[in-house]
């Protein structure tokens, strides 16, 4: 039971990674970002095929992560060009078209097989307890907290931070006290891009690696991020470490194979309800 | 939105596009007669997609036809996508039949059997299965698979890993897709049967296309089992091998199917705890020195189509299929070609397979019984022999 928590917490992490990208996006450009994980699965199959043409491992890897942030922040300027005022929903509806692009174009490009990804860190960290801890759960945790507690100092006690902050609110506002609105968004765009690509190429040499694997992993990403509502970076955080132990804890459970692809689901609707637990019927509908 | 369903929506976008390629053509040849229609239904697109079978196939047709084809009449050899999706597969089926194919040669797919075999036994068409996955390929009597199939190859990799290798507690691991438990259950009973073995644990709810297999092989380690069996397609199995990796399994054997035997598996493997073990259901090609393959891999190379498992399979369907066509006298239809395959009483030997092919007047097919053991040592990134025969089990 433990070690299988344990053995669900590299899981989590990239969960994690990805719900705080999630939450970032969704409180600052207003959007859910489904294409958010591909991005950095075309990037990480990029970073195969540049391996491939013989570039070392470490420049291929970065040169991934940057074609896939530039892709991130071309999707961003899209959004942000064409639809500056529409609403959250349409806004992410672009990503889900986006998601389909990159799954489509891995297929033409790089085929249907899983790709050989080197290991940046692989093999055990540390025994605890008689469960193993791998190195790469270990860097995917603390990956997680870097990025959420950055996040949150950037956000907080910086000007830059503020901007972002204002854009998010009042972009009109923003705009006419001349805030760089489009920039900044791209910008936004441009780093979560950066952040899931670094967390995709740590974990894909450990995972299923074909493209639809890794791309999908937003979808327990998103269950994670709902925990926060969105809005909170630290219930993010939290919602994906304790999303990936609990998979991995029921996994260790036969009879528990029903609910083991419901989790995410479960998490949601239990959100759901608690959360709209003051609202009158009406206002809920 | 289910993973499958949202692979199926983007591999459709891909196929809109390349709509000419997931079709069939027809052959251009030397002969220049009436053209002799033959088919076959594959997974080109969807979850899992096996293209070299068909690929194969059609080498060996476009061969024939060169050569002048059956007294100057060509093969018209017809690739059917069934996208792993039954509906498909049913369109497909009666689109074989509505172009006029008198039999069904060198399919690969995961749902073929399953979805056609009524339909086909309907029909009065036989199938030469070049790929048979589920289990209604290897119990109907209208489809005859030149391969062994994934239940057959459960027993070998099993009865290898405990009596050869000598492995006292062997985990399973498996994936199951549509109705094909009872029929992995059937070979476990045999393996238990002939060998007196059992599994130490078996988890049949592994998911396919897990994003992570670390708590299943942490499963098999608690377990204490020295050997994890797994049934898993590439991805699959090389996700098996990836979390034992992290886990630091360096004492764990691994016991997988053909479906893992690709030369691209081999050099992804960048770790094989004691040793990947696998029965090949044809000879294995990526072995130097087995005279058998040469004609298969000389026609494959000369059309570009890679080496894999699927394309010997597709190559063997329609070797067969020529050898039982050219004893055809008078008419070719539908129903002399049935006629030819059933009444056959003398298999048709070649060394790639351990026993030779017979569809036979049976209700169920089944010729291929043998596998070659092969593996990949730790610290290898290449298959090698791991025996100098065939093995078979009753």
């Amino acid at each position: 039971m433990l070690q299988g928590a344990f053995a669900g917490l590299a899981a989590g992490g990239v969960y994690a990674v990805i719900a705080v990208c999630l939450t970032l996006m969704a409180q600052l450009v207003r959007v859910i970002n489904f294409s958010q994980a591909a991005v950095g699965m075309f990037g990480a199959f990029l970073a195969v095929s540049f391996a491939g043409m013989g570039v070392p491992q470490v420049p291929a890897i970065a040169l991934g992560i940057v074609v896939g942030a530039l892709m991130s922040a071309g999707l961003g300027m899209i959004i942000a060009t064409w639809l500056p005022e529409a609403s959250i929903s349409a806004r992410s509806a672009v990503t889900v078209a986006a998601l389909l692009l990159l799954i489509s174009m891995s297929f033409i490009l790089f085929g249907t097989k899983p790709k050989t990804f080197r290991a940046v860190f692989s093999g055990p960290a540390f025994t605890f307890q008689g469960v193993v801890i791998s190195q790469v759960t270990v860097v995917m945790v603390i990956l997680a907290v870097v990025v959420s507690v950055a996040a949150k100092l950037v956000l907080g006690k910086t000007t830059i931070g503020v901007k972002l902050r204002a854009i998010a609110d009042r972009p009109v506002a923003a705009e006419l006290l001349g805030v760089p609105v489009k920039p900044l968004a791209i910008g936004v765009w441009a780093v979560t891009g950066i952040i899931v690509g670094i967390a995709i190429a740590v974990v894909a040499p450990t995972q299923t690696s074909d493209a639809v694997s890794l791309s999908m992993l937003v979808i327990s990403a998103s269950a994670a991020a709902l925990l926060g509502g969105f809005k909170r970076l630290d219930l993010a955080l939290i919602g994906g470490l304790l999303l990936g132990m609990t998979q991995g804890a029921a996994a260790q459970f036969s009879q528990l194979i029903l609910l083991r692809d419901w989790i995410p689901l479960v998490v949601i609707v239990v959100f759901l309800l608690w959360n709209q637990r003051r609202e009158v019927w009406d206002a809920a509908r | 939105m289910s993973k499958k369903s949202l692979a199926a929506t983007a591999i459709s976008a891909v196929c809109l596009m390349a709509l000419t390629a997931c079709g069939g053509n027809a052959t251009g040849s030397t002969a220049a007669g009436q053209p002799i229609v033959v088919a076959s239904v594959n997974a080109l697109s969807g979850p899992v997609t096996f293209s070299e079978a068909s690929q194969a196939a059609k080498a060996v047709f476009d061969k024939f036809n060169a050569d002048g084809g059956l007294n100057g009449r060509p093969i018209q050899y017809e690739v059917l996508d069934d996208k792993s999706d039954p509906a498909a597969a049913t369109a497909a089926a009666r689109d074989a039949v509505g172009k006029g194919a008198v039999a069904l040669v060198g399919s690969a797919s995961l749902l073929d059997c399953e979805v056609n075999s009524k339909y086909y036994e309907q029909e009065g068409l036989v199938s030469i299965q070049g790929t048979g996955v589920d289990p209604n390929c290897f119990s109907t009597p209208s489809i005859s698979p030149v391969n062994s199939g994934p239940y057959l190859d459960s027993q070998l990799t099993l009865t290898y890993g405990s009596e050869k290798l000598g492995l006292k507690k062997i985990c399973g691991l498996l994936e199951i897709a549509g109705s094909t438990r009872p029929a992995y259950q059937k070979a476990f009973d045999a393996w238990s049967k002939a060998t007196g073995k059992t599994f130490a644990m078996l988890d049949d709810t592994v998911p396919y296309g897990a994003p992570d297999f670390t708590p299943y092989v942490v499963k098999a380690k608690e377990a204490g089992c020295d050997a994890i069996f797994s049934n898993g397609v590439e991805p699959d199995a090389s996700g098996v091998l990836k979390a034992a990796e992290a886990q630091g399994m360096k004492d764990m054997t691994f016991l997988f199917l053909t479906s893992a035997y690709s030369e691209q598996f081999a050099q992804a493997a960048s770790f094989v705890g004691k040793g990947v073990y696998v029965p090949a259901e044809f000879s294995p090609y990526t072995v130097d020195g087995i005279a058998a393959n040469d004609d298969w891999r000389e026609l494959m190379e000369k059309n570009n189509i890679p080496l894999t498992s699927f394309g010997q399979g597709g190559y063997l369907a329609a070797t067969h299929f020529l050898e039982t066509l050219r004893t055809i006298k008078g008419d070719v239809t539908h129903e002399t070609v049935a006629a030819a395959f059933k009444a056959q009483t003398r298999p048709s030997e070649n060394a790639m397979t351990g026993t030779p092919f017979i569809f036979g007047a049976g209700d169920s097919h089944s010729s291929n019984t043998a596998g070659w053991p092969i593996t990949i040592r730790p610290g290898s990134t290449t298959w090698e022999s791991a025996a100098n025969d065939w093995m078979t089990v009753k």
